[in-house]
């Protein structure tokens, strides 16, 4: 028995889109469009991280050591951080040399340097993630280097990294912000499409409730029906964002010398899925939002 | 067996559409409900199929108090009640068949079901051979006959006619009559609401007259 119900509310839902192909239209043009700038904006968020980790991977973390360090004491200390993470690139800036770059950093101004009676650099290591940190990464990084012996100071460019870590935030923020509006507003819009096919039916829906159909009879065909919206819906935005990564985001990498080097994300059948799924979701809320209020009318 | 325990229905604002309503019913009767326009006929109606509920009493059906019915429990009691109105409510973008087979559906009768049943209900109505037509095509009083053959295709026990011959030309009265006398006669309780008093003195049935929403006659 269920099985036919079922295959006849399926039959009904499909007929209805066929009867009243504008309004489906509307509706399956509302939440491609919704999607495909959700799934933008998405892809976009991916990207934009995957940049600030790159950016926040060039940041070293400079170790300042105490400044009767022997050379001997601060390779052992360096021997000791690469044994401990071989993922770290270390080198050993000995006063000598730390000197060396601050002339020549100084450049017509090194001069100054001449009248000192001896060296004030201390010496130091420089330590460089070989694969990309986010921000968290590398302050952590530092506290734990901090902690070594004979390490007098960290640095690692700090505020750089705050504010590299407040633009992340800032822009999860606005990413999520900007999806649930256009999802909700895709929602609008999908309940008051169906609500007019609702009002429309509205004639049968009342014999319906009279020969003694239950709510949940009454609301199965437009919610198959609003699924079905939401998953063609969903397979435009889908086929658009797979055409946008495939021939305009090459371009577009090139174009912005920024961006070299950051590769949109790949768009794998879990992505395609939960799409798919976010317009069936869509589809069935904006469906069950005007059924609802429809029957309780 | 219906039975109706001091019934009032009031809107906020008017006098009360029905007040203190008390009949009872028995199972297998057939009943006249009669008075002029206003009287109360259509509202006690929309009562018994919970269409509307009551301001005030207690209205059991089959022994089942329906003003305690929950809302899910409606469709339910529904299935047992079959109901004709004057303008037919047929869907005029479906068969003849599918429309007697729209009471069917909602059981989740099998399609091979739904058409034997209803053709079967078409054939006692006289209709077997419209069954293919829109209802736009039929007559006045081919579409009531359809609309009677709905309301008995999964064999109610109740049948409520408001005003079935309302919309008639006096010569097909007799003929949509004789199809809720047949149902009375398989054992269906059947209440017809009429203004048409001819119909009462032509066919001697219980009559339960209504005039401001009060029983003033009932024999």
């Amino acid at each position: 028995m269920i099985a036919h119900v079922a295959w006849r509310l399926s039959r009904r839902a499909a007929m209805n889109l066929w009867r009243a192909p504008l309004p489906s239209l509307v509706s399956v043009l509302t939440i491609s469009l919704a999607l495909f700038i959700g799934a933008s904006f998405v892809l976009g968020l991916f990207a934009a991280r995957a940049l600030l980790t790159s950016w926040g991977a060039q940041a070293s973390v400079t170790l300042y050591l105490d400044k009767e360090t022997t050379d001997e004491q601060a390779r052992g200390l360096l021997q000791k951080v690469v044994a401990q993470s071989p993922d770290l690139e270390v080198v050993y800036v000995d006063r000598a040399l730390a000197l060396k770059r601050l002339r020549t950093e100084l450049g017509d101004l090194s001069g100054a340097l001449d009248g000192l009676s001896q060296n004030p650099l201390p010496p130091s290591l420089e330590v460089t993630p070989k694969s990309a940190l986010p921000p968290a990464g590398v302050r952590m990084l530092a506290a734990q280097l901090g902690q070594l012996p004979g390490v007098a100071e960290v640095d690692y460019g700090r505020e750089w990294l705050d504010k590299l870590e407040a633009l992340a935030r800032g822009l999860r923020v606005f990413g999520a912000g900007a999806l649930f509006t256009v999802l909700g507003a895709a929602l609008l819009v999908v309940a008051n499409t169906i609500r007019l096919a609702v009002y429309a039916r509205r004639d049968e829906i009342e014999i319906m409730k009279l020969v003694g159909a239950t709510d949940g009879y009454v609301r199965a065909p437009f919610l198959l029906e609003g699924a079905l919206q939401g998953l063609i819906g969903a397979a435009l935005a889908l086929g658009g964002v797979v055409a946008v990564q495939k021939w305009l985001l090459p371009g577009a990498t090139q174009a912005f010398a920024f961006a070299a080097g950051i590769r949109a994300p790949n768009l794998t059948p879990a992505h395609g899925a939960a799409l798919l799924g976010a317009g069936a979701v869509v589809g069935l809320f904006g469906s069950w939002l005007a059924v609802a209020r429809f029957l309780r009318t | 067996m219906i039975q109706l325990f001091h019934v009032k229905k009031a809107y906020p604002g008017d006098a009360p559409v029905l007040d203190d309503v008390t009949l009872r019913i028995e199972k297998g009767e057939f009943v006249w409900l009669t008075g002029p326009s206003g009287a109360g006929k259509s509202t006690l109606l929309k009562l018994l199929f919970c269409a509307e509920t009551p301001t005030s009493g207690q209205i059991l059906v089959g022994g089942r108090n329906i003003v305690r019915l929950s809302q899910g429990g409606i469709p339910f009691l529904r299935r047992n009640i079959g109901v004709v109105f004057q303008d037919f409510k047929l869907l005029d973008n479906r068969t003849v068949v599918e429309n007697v087979g729209y009471a069917l559906e909602v059981l989740g009768a099998s399609d091979a079901e739904i058409r034997e049943r209803s053709l079967k209900r078409l054939d006692q109505v006289g209709l077997k051979h419209k069954a293919a037509s829109l209802p736009q095509r039929l007559s006045g009083g081919e579409q009531q006959r359809v609309a009677i053959a709905r309301a008995l295709v999964n064999e109610p026990t109740i049948l409520l006619a408001d005003e079935p011959t309302g919309n008639l030309d006096p010569g097909l009265t007799d003929s949509i009559l004789q199809l809720l006398f047949d149902a009375n006669a398989r054992g269906t309780t059947v209440i017809v609401a009429t203004h048409d008093r001819t119909l009462l003195t032509r066919y001697h049935k219980r009559t339960i007259a209504l005039a401001s929403g009060k029983v003033v006659f009932d024999a």
